[in-house]
Parts: structure tokens; C-alpha cells; sequence
């Protein structure tokens, strides 16, 4: 008998499949169960945004914002008009930087629950999917009931927000939020302490702080991995200063830190951060003001350059804007968070097995939208 | 072309010249406002190379806004530091906004801008492609320090007849995807990346996309590729 050598096996996983969360491509080379190399193929969403950009004014760019991170667009449209209204130097009103806020964080709290729900889904627990997609369906009425859509909102302008708070917003948010808050435990026992959950998810794709920050990771992600770090803190944009809030970091609560565990428990832990900020914002909203106030007639920002980043629910979203004191922007290079969490795909999962590969692509919580662009 | 639609044209592009768009976008002939259009490029293309002088007063206007003098901004403040520790690798005077380096010595740079523990920049915010007119690219880099929390912006310019520069993928990781990236979209070729392929666009794809004088390539694998956007514009 002689020696059995083992054949490399390559297996494609996508484009089109479910796990991969929307179309993407991953090449994997197996070694029996054992992957050994892995490489993400993106491109099949590529809709050109930003060469889309060069050919529109500022504000026409903003439906674009929305399509490109479909599961938070609000996030996407407060980076973009953050952006540009630094770079026009432009003050919005106190009551618009409040609604943006709490539209930012609701969506961050929509964002999340569909993460873990389908974080979930993909290790195989179909019950907490349910649950968590019901409550979000809560907050996108409440987006309904504000400007009319529940996906692709348009909602944040240049200068402020498309449409004033309706009558009994406020009241119907803290409802939702007194509903909400005892849920999070209901998750917490259905998930987050469920054995067979724990199994697949504990020590599993440990990503160390140092390699995250090479790779650009950024948000959840990285803070899993035990990094104190938080736009919304570290560098405050908007009026998350007036907030009191804590940074919530992976401490390796069920095996090793920067697991796909604590991935998937720092964004538990950031729900109820974003409920705490919910309830002083709403509480603190002035009564008074005109959301339209302070739209800018034309929108030609000076001549120069920006770069400005806001945290999203997916991490760090830039927006690199080059003006040359025309109404169209020269470029518009947006720095999508889940492009550079894709990409530690390859140094995560390489030595893991075939399923892991699964539970290590779901706890980075990408969006191909945003990844293509 | 009829003269009367010649002289019309003639006096629109004018107007645009001094900045009134407002004329042309109110053509209702959808084929007579691209005409008018595709004109004012043209003219526009010819006065910039007529002055000669458009990078410098580029420049002029940039620091006009910004202060001139010696200020303690990081982009002033390292680009010192930078200048100190690799002579004649800064390619502009210092201002505010950016550090202009030349591509030669950019990888002991960024390893240095790296390891220096007062500086120490861990992280590579953003990449991306400039096209900067005049026949040159720009590849600019913006990157941060998570411990001291400081930033600063770098820009490389290459010409496009030899738009080469090295790579520094093997020291910040997502410089790998960044300039697969920017060399997919403007053409630019990182020495020494050693996954050098296309991102977003499909290998065999002609020209790269934003490019300002970009055309779509007319069919690709036998699928006409659509030109003219109908009903909007």
C-alpha cells in the first residue's frame, strides 16, 4: 500500500446562496472538511455609485446612500449629508440634529435585530428570527409613519430632514421602547445562552485586535475584539456628546475574545445602548422648529476635499467627497464598513471547518449592497 | 447642423463658460442640449490647456483658504516629520489640507509612519483614485492613529503614461482590497501587491470607469452595452 494523498478540493458557496447573505462568491479550497484557503469573489452588485456620483448634485446622491446599506439607510443618508455639510460648514438646527439621531438609532436597533435574527438563522435556530423580525417590523412603521417608506427612506436632506416628527411620534416611540426593552432578555434566554448556540459560536473565528485594526475593521466587529472604540464617542459627529451611553466591548464572555460569540453579543449589547440614548433624545427633543430652516437654496460647497466618517451599525462609514465649487461633486469615494469586514474573511476562516465558515460570514454582518456599491 | 444651431450653441457654451448652466438644461431638444453639452467639455478641455498654470492655481486657491503660514495642523506638523526623516520625498509645499508625496520612497514611508512610535498610524482609513485632469492620477490615503488619535491625508500623483506606485498591502492588510480597487477604477498599478487583480469589474473589462474621459466599451461577450441613459438625464 502505498501512501494516500489528499485531493484539494475547491467548492464554490454563491453567488447565489443563502447563507452568504446576499450575492456573493466565495471560493473555498477544502482539504477533506478543513478549509484551507478562502477567497471572496464581490462585484455582482456593482451598480457604479460612485461614478453615478460625478454626474448628479449633492442632494440627488442621497437616494443612491440608501441603496447602497439597504438594511440601515438611514445610517447611510446622516454619513453622506454629515459629510457634505462639513464641508459646506453648514449648522442645522438643534431639533433636526435630534430627529436625525433618534432616526439613526432606531435604525441601528432595525439593523442589528435583522443581524442576530439572521445570525441565528444560519447556525440554525429559526424561533429568535421570528421574534426579532416582528419587533423590527415595529420600528419601520415608525419610519412609515414619518416619511412614508420603510426601506429606502430619502429622509435626511442637506441641511435637515424631509418631513417634520408626526403627532404622537414621541409617544408611540417610548411604547415601542417599554415594549421593547424586557424582549432583549427574551432573545438573551433564546439565544445568546442556548447551548447548541454557544457550541458553534464560542471560540470560533477568534479575530485578534491587532488584525482588525490592519484590516480595517470596524464597529461591532472590532469591538468585539476588545477595542475600545466608538465615533460616536471617540469622535462625536452630530450631538451624540450630549448622550450618556457605554462603548459595550467583547470581553470573551463564552470562550475566547474577539469570537464570533462576542461578535454576535456586543451587537446584543449595543440594542440596548441605543434604547438608553433613545429615551434621553426623545425625552430632550424641542418642541419647537422648522425642519426646513435651514435647507440650503443651492448646494455648492467650496472648493476643497472631505473625509468624514460617522458609525454606522456595520462600523465606520467614510465619505471621501472632492468639490471643485460646482453644484455636482468631482468624486464621491464612499468607504463601506462591510467592504473592509469582508475582507478578514480570508485570514478568519483559513484552518477552520466547513461549517464554521458559515458562522464566521454571519457574525461579520455584511451587506453585499454596500460592499459593491 | 444647421448655422442657426451652431451660433445657438456657440452662445450657450459661452454662457457656460462663465458658469450659467441654466440655459443649456432648459433645451428641450434632448439630441440639442448633448450637442451643446459635448461642445462646452470641448471648450472647457481647451481652456484648461491653454493655461498652462491650472495645477498651481489650483494650489494658490487651496491655501488661500487655508493659512499659509506654519501651523500646527498634523498635516503641517508630520510632513515636517516626514521631510526630516526622507528628504526630497515631499513633492509640494506643506499646507493643511494634504501631505503631496512622490511615489518613489512611499513604502519606507508608510512602514516608518507605521512603526515610529510617536507617530504610529495603525490604520488606513481610506484609499482611493483621484483623476486630477492634466493627464496625471492621484492615489490618496488617509490614515489614522487609534492610539494617539491622530490624522493625516497623503497624495501621490503619477502620470497616466507610467502610473506606478508602490504598494503597501503587506503593511496596512486592507491596502490589499483598497488597491485592487484603485487600480480597477483609474488604472493605477501597486508594485509588489501580490494579488494584483480586478475588484468590482470583471477581468476582461476594456478601460477603467472613472476615468474622466471614460468610454463604455460598446459590447461585452456579445451583450450591447447600453450609451445613451433614455428619459432622464
Amino acid at each position: 500500500m502505498g501512501v494516500i494523498h489528499g485531493e484539494e478540493m475547491v467548492l464554490n458557496i454563491g453567488p447565489q446562496h443563502p447563507s452568504t447573505h446576499g450575492v456573493l462568491r466565495l471560493k473555498v479550497k477544502t482539504d477533506g472538511e478543513i478549509i484551507s484557503e478562502i477567497t471572496p469573489v464581490i462585484g455582482y452588485l456593482h451598480r457604479c455609485f460612485e461614478k453615478h456620483c460625478e454626474n448628479m448634485t449633492y442632494d440627488q446622491v442621497i437616494p443612491y446612500t440608501d441603496r447602497c446599506d439597504y438594511l440601515a439607510a438611514m445610517a447611510n443618508n446622516f454619513g453622506y449629508v454629515v459629510a457634505v455639510e462639513e464641508l459646506m460648514e453648514l449648522k442645522v438646527p438643534e431639533k433636526v440634529e435630534y430627529i436625525r439621531v433618534i432616526m439613526a438609532e432606531f435604525q441601528r436597533i432595525a439593523s442589528h435585530l435583522l443581524a442576530l435574527g439572521v445570525y441565528g438563522l444560519d447556525i440554525g435556530a429559526f424561533t429568535p428570527f421570528l421574534f426579532m423580525l416582528r419587533d423590527r417590523e415595529r420600528i419601520l412603521d415608525m419610519f412609515e409613519m414619518t416619511c412614508g417608506a420603510r426601506l429606502l427612506y430619502n429622509y435626511m436632506w442637506i441641511g435637515g430632514v424631509s418631513h417634520d416628527l408626526p403627532k404622537g411620534f414621541v409617544e408611540t416611540a417610548f411604547q415601542f421602547l417599554d415594549y421593547f426593552e424586557p424582549q432583549i432578555e427574551e432573545y438573551n434566554e433564546l439565544l445568546t445562552y442556548n447551548k447548541i448556540f454557544i457550541e458553534r459560536t464560542a471560540d470560533i473565528g477568534v479575530l485578534p485586535p491587532d488584525v482588525a485594526i490592519s484590516y480595517g475593521v470596524s464597529g461591532p466587529n472590532l469591538r468585539a475584539s476588545g477595542v475600545k472604540w466608538d465615533l460616536r464617542r471617540n469622535a462625536p459627529y452630530s450631538i451624540y456628546n450630549k448622550f450618556e451611553f457605554d462603548v459595550c466591548i467583547g470581553e470573551g464572555g463564552k470562550g475566547t475574545l474577539g469570537d464570533c460569540w462576542d461578535r454576535y453579543y456586543v451587537r446584543m449589547l449595543e440594542v440596548k445602548e441605543s434604547v438608553k440614548i433613545l429615551r434621553q433624545a426623545l425625552a430632550q427633543i424641542p418642541k419647537e422648529g422648522d425642519v426646513h430652516q435651514a435647507l440650503p437654496k443651492k448646494i455648492r460647497p467650496p472648493k476643497g476635499s472631505i473625509y468624514s466618517r460617522t458609525e454606522t451599525p456595520r462600523g465606520d462609514l467614510g465619505f471621501y467627497i472632492v468639490s471643485d465649487g460646482s453644484p455636482i461633486p468631482t468624486r464621491v469615494k464612499m468607504r463601506s464598513p462591510a467592504f473592509t469586514a469582508l475582507s478578514v474573511l480570508g485570514e478568519l476562516a483559513g484552518g477552520w471547518m466547513m461549517s464554521d465558515v458559515i458562522s464566521i460570514l454571519g457574525s461579520l454582518d455584511i451587506v453585499l449592497g454596500e460592499i459593491d456599491r | 447642423m444647421s448655422p442657426d444651431q451652431e451660433k445657438l450653441i456657440a452662445e450657450l457654451v459661452e454662457k457656460g463658460l462663465s458658469g450659467d448652466m441654466d440655459p443649456i438644461n432648459a433645451i428641450e431638444d434632448r439630441v440639442l442640449r448633448s450637442k451643446a453639452k459635448s461642445a462646452l467639455a470641448k471648450a472647457k478641455r481647451a481652456s484648461k490647456a491653454e493655461a498652462a498654470s491650472a495645477p498651481v492655481e489650483e494650489k494658490s486657491t487651496e491655501e488661500n483658504d487655508t493659512d499659509t503660514t506654519p501651523s500646527d495642523h498634523p498635516n503641517q506638523k508630520f510632513g515636517k516629520m516626514i521631510h526630516n526623516k526622507f528628504p526630497n520625498s515631499l513633492d509640494a509645499e506643506l499646507n493643511d489640507t494634504h501631505i503631496q508625496l512622490k511615489p518613489d520612497d512611499w513604502f519606507e514611508i508608510a512602514s516608518w509612519l507605521k512603526s515610529e512610535p510617536s507617530l504610529h498610524f495603525d490604520s488606513l482609513q481610506c484609499h482611493t483614485g483621484m483623476d486630477v485632469g492634466e493627464n496625471m492620477l492621484e492615489a490618496r490615503y488617509n490614515l489614522h492613529s487609534m492610539t494617539h488619535d491622530h490624522k493625516i491625508e497623503i497624495r501621490i500623483a503619477v502620470s497616466r503614461d507610467k502610473a506606478n506606485i508602490p504598494s503597501i498591502e503587506q503593511i496596512w492588510r486592507i491596502g490589499d482590497w483598497f488597491e485592487r480597487e484603485t487600480y480597477d477604477m483609474f488604472g493605477i498599478f501597486f508594485d509588489g501587491h501580490r494579488d494584483h487583480r480586478r475588484m468590482l469589474l470583471p477581468e476582461d473589462w476594456e478601460g477603467y470607469p472613472l476615468r474622466k474621459d471614460y468610454v463604455v466599451q460598446e459590447t461585452y461577450h456579445g451583450i450591447i452595452i447600453p450609451k445613451v441613459k433614455e428619459g432622464w438625464e
